[in-house]
């Protein structure tokens, strides 16, 4: 058996074929095409949820009660773009006679402005400044003690007593933000605790894995630092739902354009098959006429999935451009707290596997009409030419 | 030598089993033409399709130059006919998604043959069947003679050794039938190509060195 003899007949049977061909290798184009911006689609969520969820305040990685003998740039290792030190002095806010139980956070407000985003939250005021004697306090606590931006509260610990102007107020609408958290810049406080937290922003694709394992090798792993997904694991949960929601899709999608594929490859085989049994009287064998079937499946399937594997990777790269903005269907959701654009992103898998799971439905799609040609006497065929 | 020894063939259909050969027996030295004459439904394709191994007889024996061709796995019978065999059909020879030249070289491609000689037996086809022309021609753009010419090329390209036509000039008009049929006779002496032909065709008829009548499937004359 020669194959590049079968391929290039293949190539001719599908180039001279040209109306089944284009069909076939629309439907094919189309679907990969489509999953291919899909699949980016999805990635693009997860990313959004992943980047609001951390980005809001809490960063990649959360350092708890880290001893003051790690310093904050011993966190500063391969991956990691920013480590943002924090301290937490319990106590309670008073306010004309009224108080409330607050974790003040004490934290560098020029480096929070650059790396969270819990300054677009505030909905009253501003953000606190650098060495001045500010507060921003959390939506519940200042309908509470009833102030506004602008008048001084006072806020008593075990060790300290200070007093602070309100400089805003933020409500974020997740509620390990909301309740009971006030910052203030920590150049006003005297009097620091041992202990501090960090938020470990790392760099865009860097591995979070890599990161903890390089933590780990610096023995500073456990119990200080935990990752986004040991803190939020309805968030871990949900991006794996999304995940096998997409293979569903997937799937499904493909399931139903194999479908649709096998059909059409059996009534164009079929609707050939003159051909197949001239060739079988002619003395070709059933595994050289099976070669024959297989290169047409193949070798549209690549031209088809490489045209659909393109339009979708220039439909993810013009709407990456401006992203997708589906703020109206995320403004109540507190994975989306800060922003409603998806930026649609590719992966090689996402790119790939499309093209991949086509091929292979593809394949399993053509065992059918392949069979019928195969199975089928040269004369039964030929006695209907 | 082609051999039958009592050769039966029935199909199954919704009304029933029909017996369409019954002890079909003959013989035919190599080089020689046998022509199978008969009314349409006789059982003429049948036969032919048979000596071909296109079918399989349900009884009897096909020995087809000393090889036992029923015998043969669908490989080797495969094999055996790519090598040994050329057909004819009424009509609907030709690969339609492949040019005249392409059809012509197939078996020779099937047969591992040199690309120059491949190149070499393509050119004297074209020329012998007066073709030159029409090389790069697609089925559907060829005359039926023409067609039938293509055909004949490619069923011939690999010089094999028995010849089948199915009533090769049925869909020709008389004088293209005649020529076809003066063109397969000369190069059938020429190359001692065996050749069995089904047909109505009185031209053929007089050309042939047997003759065999059937009538429902049964040999009535020879």
């Amino acid at each position: 058996m020669n194959p590049i003899f079968w391929i290039k007949t293949a190539s001719l049977f599908l180039t001279r074929s040209k109306r089944a061909t284009l069909t076939l290798g629309l439907m094919i184009s189309f679907a990969v095409g489509t999953l291919v911006f899909i699949t980016a689609i999805a990635i693009g969520i997860n990313d959004s949820m992943i980047r609001n969820s951390t980005g809001l305040y809490s960063g990649h990685i959360t350092g708890f009660n880290l001893p003051e003998t790690i310093a904050q740039e011993t966190l500063l290792v391969d991956g990691v773009s920013n480590v943002l030190q924090r301290f937490q002095i319990p106590g309670s806010l008073h306010y004309r006679g009224k108080n409330e139980m607050i974790t003040l956070i004490a934290v560098t407000p020029d480096q929070e402005v650059k790396k969270t985003a819990l300054w677009k939250k505030i909905i009253n005021g501003r953000y606190i400044s650098d060495n001045a004697s500010e507060i921003l306090i959390n939506y519940d606590t200042a309908k509470i003690l009833d102030i506004h931006p602008g008048e001084t509260a006072v806020f008593r610990s075990d060790s300290s007593v200070y007093s602070f102007a309100v400089a805003g107020i933020f409500k974020t609408g997740v509620d390990r933000v909301d309740n009971g958290i006030a910052f203030c810049p920590v150049s006003t406080l005297s009097n620091l605790p041992a202990s501090w937290d960090g938020a470990v922003f790392l760099d865009s694709g860097a591995d979070l894995r890599a990161v903890m394992a390089a933590y780990t090798r610096k023995g500073l792993k456990s119990p200080y630092l935990k990752t986004w997904e040991e803190l939020m694991p309805d968030l871990t949960q949900l991006i794996e739902l999304n995940r096998i929601s997409m293979g569903f899709v997937l799937i499904l999608v493909l399931g139903v354009v194999s479908f649709g594929t096998a059909c059409a490859f059996a009534i164009f085989i079929i609707s050939n098959i003159r051909e197949y049994g001239i060739m079988k009287a002619m003395g070709v064998t059933p595994k050289e006429n099976a070669v024959l079937i297989f290169s047409e499946v193949i070798l549209m399937n690549l031209v088809a999935s490489f045209a659909g594997t393109l339009a979708g990777f220039l439909a993810v790269f013009i709407t990456s451009k401006t992203g997708i903005d589906l703020s109206t269907f995320t403004s109540h959701n507190q994975y989306f707290v800060v922003s409603g654009l998806i930026i649609p992103r590719l992966t090689i898998v996402s790119l790939f596997l499309p093209s991949v799971l086509a091929l292979s439905f593809c394949l399993f799609a053509a065992v059918w009409p392949t069979w019928i040609v195969l199975r089928q006497r040269t004369a039964e065929i030929l006695r209907n030419i | 030598m082609i051999e039958a020894f009592n050769i039966s063939k029935s199909f199954s259909s919704g009304s029933g089993v029909r017996q369409v050969l019954s002890d079909i027996s003959f013989k035919l030295e190599k080089g020689k033409l046998l022509t199978i004459i008969g009314k349409s439904g006789s059982g003429k394709t049948t036969i032919l399709n048979c000596l071909g191994g296109l079918d399989i007889p349900d009884s009897g024996r096909i020995n087809c130059f000393g090889t036992d061709i029923n015998s043969l796995s669908e490989k080797k019978r495969c094999l055996f006919q790519r090598k040994n065999l050329g057909f004819i059909f009424q009509s609907g020879n030709l690969l339609s998604y492949l040019t005249v030249s392409e059809n012509i070289v197939f078996p020779l491609v099937l047969n591992n043959e040199t690309k120059k000689f491949r190149e070499k037996r393509l050119e004297s086809l074209l020329e012998i069947l007066e073709l030159k022309l029409f090389a790069s021609a697609m089925p559907h753009e060829l005359s039926g003679g023409q067609a039938q010419r293509a055909a004949f090329a490619r069923a011939i390209a690999h010089s094999p050794q028995l010849l089948l036509a199915d009533e090769p000039t049925a869909s020709l008009d008389t004088q293209t039938g005649l020529d076809l049929i003066k063109l397969m006779h000369r190069v059938g002496r020429e190359n001692r190509t065996t050749i069995v032909v089904s047909t109505h065709d009185r031209e053929i008829i007089q050309c042939a060195d047997k003759i065999i009548h059937l009538t429902d499937g049964k040999i009535t004359g020879e």
